[in-house]
């Protein structure tokens, strides 16, 4: 696999984004769902595949760093990296943005169960009801994050970023 | 500045735990998170708790210090074990409150998955404690390399870890600065609708994208300019390099792994 400099270097910064927003910008709280700021970025996904290095690896240093359960979260960087994969696979075949961002929503609110099978191995809670609960919350996040990154891709094309001159 | 952010938690020291091999604890620690899963009796639970105590007793990290890292866990442990006296229905009834019953098995039962959880993080915690993330990125680069044969980018991930290790003080400055400067123009991030906070949002985001992107040409210029060709021929500033300390830890740990199993059959 080659992946130019750019592509490299923009992934690295765009992790490192990741870390920083989900660091200072305080979590925007509706009753039991915090709403992590960074979690918007999974949608850049829609954009262009190249952002794939820099979610992942942000996701992987958030939830090694800032985590409350520390290290054992790590398990939970499977479930973004096998989401972002199936919207890229999504992506060959739809190319309207928004539709994309729908589907995006909805293949990592699916996936939360790899997230409710974490917890059931880790305390043993009950799979389906962790399962929905912890779905209904992402669902709730993502779709607010369509909102943002949408509003954001007017003024920055999030699909031209890496041809900067 | 959020001062209460302390990057992966690093604890300077040189205690026996901070010189061993960072692949050493990654492979440990991968190990432990698998063996714990089969304790399931008082004494495979005192081996486990054993090595967890004595590993963090080994870092000299103030306990103090690392179990105020542990915070926002007491209260998944706790709800977890109240969450099985309650559901788990066998044994001897210990208390009756009005129609609710515990039971002796479920108090066991609660206590083994709260103990079992808590030492899972408890040892977690002591890899990014006591490794700097940069050594983190380099065991995993070293982990990763025979990937390298099904043409996996395994430098190139490295180097997009290191570049992001890099900038994140920079861009958390950033952040900060952007946030209060919006704050001071009257942007409220805390309150209002879902919609209100949703666009506060957006004129924070746009000038840390921007700033964040100008700073990635800049490096890929940079970059290029030097004549960066990838990893091949390239050689390491750190080379990590497993040592007897590092051998006996493996024994050490495969004596505990076997005693655990030991406990299961006799």
């Amino acid at each position: 696999m080659n992946i130019n400099i750019r592509t490299l270097v923009t992934n690295g910064v765009l992790a490192a984004l990741y870390i920083a927003a989900t660091a200072l910008v305080a979590p925007i709280a509706f009753s039991n769902i915090q709403f992590r700021l960074s979690e918007i970025f999974n949608h850049l996904i829609v954009f262009d595949k190249r952002y794939f290095w820099g979610i992942a690896i942000g996701v992987f240093f958030a939830n090694l760093f800032m985590s409350t359960l520390g290290a054992y979260e790590l398990l939970g960087l499977s479930q973004t990296i096998i989401s972002l994969l199936i919207t890229m696979g999504f992506g060959v075949f739809i190319k309207n943005k928004l539709v994309l961002m729908v589907i995006n929503t909805v293949v990592f609110t699916c996936n939360m169960w790899i997230i409710a099978l974490m917890l059931n191995l880790a305390i043993e809670v009950p799979f389906f009801i962790t399962w929905m609960t912890t779905a209904a919350g992402e669902l709730i996040v993502m779709s607010i994050g369509i909102a943002v990154i949408w509003a954001l891709h007017q003024r920055l094309r999030f699909d031209r970023l890496f041809d900067y001159k | 500045m959020n001062n209460a952010f302390i990057i992966g938690q690093y604890v300077p020291g040189n205690s026996l735990v901070h010189r061993l091999d960072p692949r050493t604890k990654i492979t440990v620690i991968f190990f432990f998170v698998f063996i714990v899963f089969f304790a399931n009796s008082l004494a495979s639970y005192s081996i486990l708790t054993a090595f967890s105590l004595a590993s963090m007793l080994t870092t000299r990290i103030p306990v103090r210090y690392i179990l105020k890292g542990l915070t926002p866990v007491w209260f998944l442990i706790i709800f977890t074990f109240t969450l099985h006296i309650f559901v788990t229905k066998q044994g001897t009834v210990l208390v009756e409150i009005f129609n609710l019953k515990i039971y002796s098995g479920g108090v066991i039962q609660g206590f083994a998955i709260s103990m079992r959880f808590f030492l899972l993080i408890l040892v977690t915690s002591l890899l990014t404690l006591t490794t700097t993330p940069i050594e983190i990125t380099d065991a995993i680069e070293d982990m990763l390399h025979p990937l390298k044969k099904i043409k996996f980018p395994v430098h190139e991930l490295a180097l997009m870890m290191s570049i992001s290790l890099r900038f994140i003080p920079t861009l958390m400055q950033e952040t900060d600065k952007i946030s209060k400067a919006q704050a001071s123009r009257g942007v409220d991030f805390k309150t209002g609708s879902i919609k209100d906070r949703v666009k506060a949002v957006v004129p924070l985001l746009v000038p840390l994208f921007v700033s964040a992107f100008k700073r990635a040409e800049e490096l890929a210029m940079a970059m290029e300019a030097r004549g960066y060709r990838g990893g091949e021929g390239r050689t390491k500033l750190r080379e990590l390099k497993i040592m007897k300390l590092d051998i006996a830890i493996f024994i050490l740990f495969a004596a505990v792994a076997a005693g655990l199993f030991l406990t299961r059959v006799y």
